[in-house]
């Protein structure tokens, strides 16, 4: 290795060559992921526990079983991170929350449980909003995480320290939840790849729940083949999950080699072109990445979708009533103990009508049925993610509101997959991306089609410059 | 929304929440009331008028017992 390959940046597939060929060892990787959080996490806050001894354990019982030919799957050996909302066994599981902070579960949630069985090393849990939805708070048990392209602004959220810790190299993948966003939003303003699979496609059981219908699990990674690797971990039927789908599970990674030549990309450019808040950047990004995979083979159709403000009102009246109902109790007696903006963002629910939910759950339908139409007749949908590079913390107001600015909810309402990918940066140097839609249960399409622009965009080549921030 | 409609909206709200009994810190009130609003123009937005056939996305069909779901 030399001297311009530092660890953190062997992709999975890299770093699986190399512990299979004896030629790297999971404990080394364990220690130098160890080394770089103790390095540059107090600049960023991504994570909110070190699993330390775990990690190390973890390392040294993958390194045995390699060793002695046992081979558990692409992640075997491999350091990552939880979301601090996946339920991990004796290991604390705050939700970021005060109300949770001595939380220590019994048990692994399936997709913990998933990446613990395929050899995985756990490196610690990560900085979220407030039970997944709150926004960048300070008045929390922990302090938000922070964008490592610049720690004075945002690094989206839910899955905050998810997308930090990734783009930040602390560790190669981290998983998040997307329940409106939460992991392409993040994935968008921290410059990485992020993927809401389809619903149902990774069990939901042992996360805990911000909105039922509308939560997705699913990985934040440098890399659409880190991504997918992952997803060949932790996706399956889960009995005990009642939104898991009984469907066979594919190579993810099988199609990543072959190009978009022939695929059929939707282009909805009036769904996003003059929304409220869209950065010019982030129009000529989308519209660079269109025309790139059109040089590569893709018939690109330009095409209409229903006003984005009925899929997001539709969106988030069902996600304050699922939150609310979550929360109601907590929500209504022990309120001062949320922060302020999970508590302002969650305890609107009360003012539902039976009859709104019900009008939402009827207007999904019909936005499903949009959308499955669209893609009868095409591969995916190519649109925007974040609308604008990520703020500064100092821009946020104090107080919460339920409008964020991304084009992320429609794909929690109708469920198909979605995968966020970088397009570049502005030019206050802050990542901007976009996203490709697919058909249910076709990742492995979405996917193809996210490597194969990070092919000819090279994003990936960039990282941030901590150690001179940190130096500066 | 208007000034009058705001504080029908924060009437109902005091209302409701007196009902089941939440209580509610006083210096989150005003930022709470203003995401209310928010809900309540998105809302409207979902009232559409539909065909009394036009069922909402979570109706669901059972299997015999035994069945593979």
């Amino acid at each position: 290795m030399s001297a311009k390959e530092p660890l953190h940046e062997l992709s999975i597939a890299e770093a699986g060559a190399r512990l299979r060929a004896g030629t790297l060892t999971s404990t080394a990787l364990t220690r130098h992921a160890l080394d770089r959080i103790a390095a540059l996490d107090p600049l960023l806050n991504a994570f909110l526990l070190v699993t330390r001894e775990r990690a190390l354990a973890d390392a040294d019982r993958a390194d045995r079983e390699l060793k002695a030919g046992v081979d558990k799957g692409p992640l075997h050996g491999i350091p990552h991170a939880l979301k601090d909302i996946y339920e991990t066994a004796g290991i604390r599981t705050t939700c970021h929350s005060k109300l949770m902070v001595d939380h220590v579960p019994q048990a692994d949630g399936t997709a913990a449980a998933k990446l613990a069985a395929g050899g995985a090393v756990l490196l610690g849990k990560l900085a979220t909003h407030e039970f997944a939805i709150g926004g960048p708070s300070f008045d929390l048990p922990f302090p938000p995480a922070r964008n490592p392209w610049n720690p004075d602004h945002f690094p989206g959220g839910s899955s905050s320290g998810s997308a930090a810790a990734v783009a930040s190299g602390m560790v190669r993948m981290a998983m998040g939840s997307d329940t409106g966003g939460s992991i392409r939003s993040p994935a968008a303003y921290c410059g990485i790849v992020g993927l809401k699979p389809t619903y149902g496609r990774v069990s939901r059981r042992g996360v805990f729940p911000l909105s039922y219908t509308l939560d997705h699990c699913g990985p934040l990674a440098w890399s659409v083949e880190d991504a997918a690797l992952t997803m060949q971990v932790i996706a399956g039927h889960d009995p005990l999950d009642p939104a898991s789908a009984d469907v066979p599970v594919p190579d993810f990674s099988a199609e990543l080699d072959r190009g978009v030549g022939g695929l059929k990309l939707a282009y909805p450019r009036s769904f996003f072109i003059s929304v409220d808040g869209i950065s010019p950047e982030v129009i000529a990004g989308v519209d660079r990445a269109v025309q790139d995979l059109a040089r590569l083979g893709a018939k690109v159709e330009e095409i209409t979708l229903p006003d984005f403000e009925l899929f997001n009102a539709c969106g988030r009246v069902i996600l304050t009533a699922e939150a609310y109902a979550v929360h109601e109790e907590n929500l209504n007696k022990r309120g001062a103990d949320y922060g302020r903006l999970a508590y302002q963002r969650m305890m609107p629910g009360a003012i539902l009508s039976a009859a709104d939910l019900i009008q939402a759950l009827r207007m999904r339908r019909e936005l499903y049925a949009a959308i499955a139409r669209v893609l009868e007749t095409r591969d995916v949908i190519v649109t925007v993610n974040a609308l604008a590079p990520a703020l500064r913390f100092d821009a946020f107001p104090p107080d919460g509101t339920l409008r964020t600015p991304g084009h992320t909810i429609p794909f929690n309402l109708t469920g198909h997959p979605a995968l966020a990918v970088p397009t570049g940066f502005a030019k206050n140097g802050l990542p901007i991306g976009f996203q490709i839609v697919g058909r249910p249960f076709e990742e492995p399409t979405v996917l193809r089609i996210g490597a194969a622009y990070e092919s000819v965009a090279q994003w990936t080549t960039k990282r941030p410059q901590l150690e001179l921030k940190m130096a500066g | 929304m208007s000034t009058e409609e705001r504080r029908a909206l924060e009437a109902e709200f005091d209302a409701l929440t007196a009902r089941i009994g939440a209580i509610v810190p006083a210096d989150r009130k005003a930022g709470l009331i203003n995401c209310c609003e928010e809900l309540r123009r998105m809302t409207a937005l979902v009232h559409g008028p539909r065909s009394p056939a036009v069922e909402p996305a979570n109706v669901y069909s059972l299997k015999p017992t035994g069945a593979r779901s």
